[in-house]
């Protein structure tokens, strides 16, 4: 009893408190303050109130908008500078500094980078020569997956893995001068990881993989040509990052045919790989003046010939899928003996705001 | 604001490490304040180049003319001057009586410190190991130009193992006997001075299943810096065993550290901490008198440790790999002290414990130990024959006393290990004494 009654005392307070603020300073802002849905216990009043409110900060953003708008234009009439566009805060644009990140000045990395195991293929001397396996067991989307694969990757050859083992297979494409060996590896029929490792002494990169959406699932989706891709490798930015970029690089001819208007994209996001496979055009297109605009100044029709402009267009055929880095092991694979270049700990998982690729 | 977590590095006390990368660059990482320094790279020596990847390393760490010799892939031996970097000789393997190849790399290098009539000469000894097995020890006169070099001597050669692959070769305290093991090669210690093999390990028996693990040693440390007797070694089986050459051939203690091969192992001057690194980038320290783990060093390190190196005078160590970081740790409280950054993958690390910086006075002075004068006298006195073969008896009847011990309970082992470390310790004590009267007394 005694506590329920001190509430009410407090309650009693409170309310003359928020009299006396009240008086003070204006009705409204401090009831937005003061009474918040939360507080309120009876249902019907409390998403009276959370509708209010929503519907408040609705108009808010309208108005913010509007004169955000205003001040442009107003800018831009009087040729005045424009004022700055903010630009929001992501976890990407908040990372934290990382001292790995590579420097286009370094010459270090690049002399490095000559060194590495992939520069043969890089540098044109050898051609990419890829074979795709999987694991013991696999069936309905991993052959699926990998049928695609074959069709996106140009001069890959899919050999059946039986019983051999990875080792014995990683020994075969040395002797038969293949440059990579992927596995594609599926678990309850569902493929969800990958080992990219390169052959003969180049690494072997695992990865983790998920959202795999095949061809036929991709609405309007189309069918790719067999010409060489071109390849965009977005946001490797980290010394390992740039390794894993230079380990995707090498499965692709270094040499695209533009004719084929082709295009596969690593886009690394947060230390997630996404992996997309498009086919553009180029469209030149009449646009139009925007009629409102046309209607003002009838008098100058010579002017407003119609504009040619040429927009690209994508299409995207082929799969779609994200690869996520669990670890990078020096030379081929060995799960026994190896030596790791970077394995993902539990305990490197301090911040959001620390990405590794 | 962005909730950032910065790691808590406490800083270093003066020292100055060398890193030898995959490059074959070498880079000085010195820091120099008083009290909390960050260490940083000063100085880089040598051009990148992927055939001069470095392959071992040693040093003759004194105060007066401290030596440096390293071994690239090339199968060149560079010796040079720790302090400025400067090329004092080098020595390509192709004049060599065994011809270097692409799979017959250098993986052991010692340069000998202890013979100082060679200081004055200007030369300087070195035992090199390749990975077939074909070890030689040669002395190198070292000239003041780096284009001129020449050998003084035919080098003697031996065959250390008939088939397998050496992967490590180190040489004890008093540099008279050196230990060979690999894959496939048991671990073999031989007399330097005359060139006979006087041990050889046994491999462990089968376990309760009735399998049996491939020989593959890849790291090996003697324990003391004045026994022969008793190393530690690391197995591609993710075990640490310490052998005893007077107990028995096979390992009197092995214990399991996680799952990846054990890549590097330091031990530390006390005599029973070991400092255990892995191919995940694992770290920890052992007490290999118990095989009890003391604790592990997290860092955030996320590739193989391929080096691990203990302050002769400061409780520093010193670990690197292919993480391309550098990092130095407390060794008392394993705390990371500070990790620096150095681009390529790190093959060796050393410290240069004779740093001294200007205007901090004679630190390490400071910071030696009772224990290492005494050990820097002993090493003066020369060891008789004598006293070596007393001490010799000493260990048969401990390893007697230990295998008795083992039917006893845990806890009466651990009460009476304890006391035996402490025993030892006072003998130990005990012996330098009487050598010093010795010395005095002559």
């Amino acid at each position: 009893m005694g506590g329920k009654r001190r509430k009410n005392d407090d309650s009693d307070v409170e309310d003359s408190d928020s009299a006396s603020s009240k008086r003070k300073k204006t009705l409204t802002t401090e009831k937005k303050d003061q009474l918040r849905p939360s507080m309120i216990k009876n249902k019907e009043k409390r998403s009276e109130l959370h509708a209010k409110l929503k519907h408040q900060k609705k108009l808010d953003k309208r108005a913010k908008a509007k004169s955000r708008d205003a001040a442009i234009k107003r800018a831009l009439e009087l040729g005045e500078e424009l004022p700055e566009k903010k630009v929001p805060r992501t976890i990407e644009n908040t990372r934290e500094f990382d001292e790995t990140v590579c420097k286009p000045d370094d010459e270090e990395l690049f002399a490095g980078n000559e060194a590495d195991e992939f520069s043969s293929i890089l540098h044109q001397q050898q051609t990419p020569k890829i074979l795709i396996t999987t694991c013991r067991f696999h069936s309905t989307r991993g052959p699926a997956f990998i049928s695609e694969l074959l069709s996106v990757i140009p001069n890959a050859h899919y050999f059946k893995r039986g019983t051999y083992d990875l080792k014995k297979i990683v020994e075969y494409a040395k002797n038969k001068d293949f440059t990579s060996i992927i596995v594609v590896h599926t678990n309850r029929r569902e493929p969800d990881a990958l080992l990219i490792i390169g052959v003969p002494n180049g690494p072997t990169a695992h990865f983790k993989l998920s959202k795999l959406v095949l061809r036929k699932d991709i609405k309007s989706h189309g069918t790719p040509t067999s010409h060489k891709p071109e390849l965009v490798l977005n946001n490797f930015t980290t010394r390992l990052g740039s390794r894993i970029g230079r380990l995707i690089q090498s499965l692709f001819p270094q040499d695209p045919e533009f004719k084929g208007r082709r295009v596969v994209t690593f886009h690394n996001q947060r230390d997630f790989v996404f992996f997309r496979h498009h086919r553009y055009i180029f469209e030149n297109k009449v646009v139009k003046k925007a009629e409102s605009k046309g209607k003002k100044d009838k008098d100058d029709k010579s002017d407003n010939v119609p504009e040619q402009k040429t927009i690209a267009r994508l299409q995207e055929c082929g799969p779609r899928f994200t690869l996520k880095l669990i670890s990078l092991q020096n030379g081929t694979f060995d799960t026994k003996g190896g030596e790791y270049e970077w394995v993902h700990k539990p305990e490197m998982d301090t911040s959001r705001r620390r990405f590794f690729l | 604001m962005p909730r950032t977590t910065t790691l808590e590095c406490s800083g270093c006390p003066p020292l100055r490490a060398l890193a030898f990368d995959a490059l074959g660059l070498i880079k000085v990482v010195e820091a120099r304040d008083k009290q909390r320094g960050i260490p940083q790279v000063v100085e880089r020596w040598g051009d990148p180049e992927s055939s001069k990847c470095v392959m071992a390393v040693s040093m003759i760490d004194r105060n007066s003319q401290p030596l440096l010799a390293v071994a690239r892939k090339n199968n060149e031996i560079e010796v040079l001057s720790p302090v400025n970097g400067d090329i004092q000789a080098t020595i390509s393997d192709a004049s060599g009586l065994h011809i270097c190849s692409e799979e017959n790399n250098i993986v052991g290098l010692h340069l000998f410190g202890k013979q100082k009539s060679e200081i004055a000469s200007g030369c300087c000894t070195l035992l090199t190991c390749t990975t077939k097995g074909n070890a030689s020890i040669r002395s190198v006169e070292l000239a003041d130009s780096s284009t001129e070099s020449s050998r003084t001597d035919s080098p003697k050669t031996w065959n250390v193992c008939s088939g397998g692959n050496i992967s490590c070769c180190k040489v004890d305290g008093q540099e008279n006997f050196a230990l060979f093991g690999g894959k496939g090669v048991e671990i073999n210690i031989w007399d330097i001075n005359n060139l006979t093999k006087i041990w050889n390990s046994k491999s462990p028996p089968k376990d309760n299943l009735g399998i049996f693990t491939p020989t593959w040693f890849t790291s090996a440390t003697f324990l003391m810096n004045d026994d022969h007797r008793k190393f530690v070694a690391g197995t591609n089986s993710h075990q640490v065993r310490l052998y005893d050459i007077s107990a028995q051939r096979r390992p009197v203690l092995s214990v399991d550290f996680r799952e990846t091969p054990i890549k590097a192992l330091a031990a530390d001057i006390d005599g029973h901490s070991v400092y255990v690194g892995n191919g995940s980038g694992d770290m920890a320290s052992f007490d290999i008198r118990t095989g009890k783990m003391l604790g592990g060093f997290s860092g955030k390190c996320s590739g193989s440790i391929r080096s691990i190196v203990r302050h002769p005078e400061l409780p520093i160590i010193a670990s690197c790999g292919l993480d391309s970081y550098l990092r130095l740790w407390d060794t008392k409280t394993r705390q990371l002290l500070s990790a620096i950054f150095l681009k390529q993958h790190i093959m060796h690390v050393l410290f240069d414990s004779k740093f001294d910086v200007k205007g901090v006075d004679s630190v390490p002075s400071k910071g030696k130990t009772q224990t290492e004068i005494m050990l820097d006298e002993e090493v003066e006195v020369l060891p008789s024959k004598r006293k070596k073969s007393s001490r010799n008896n000493e260990h048969v009847e401990d390893g007697g006393e230990r295998k008795k011990k083992s039917k006893h309970s845990k806890k009466e082992r651990k009460k009476s290990e304890g006391k035996d470390g402490s025993e030892k310790i006072a003998t130990r004590d005990e012996r330098r004494k009487s050598t010093l009267k010795k010395k005095n007394n002559s």
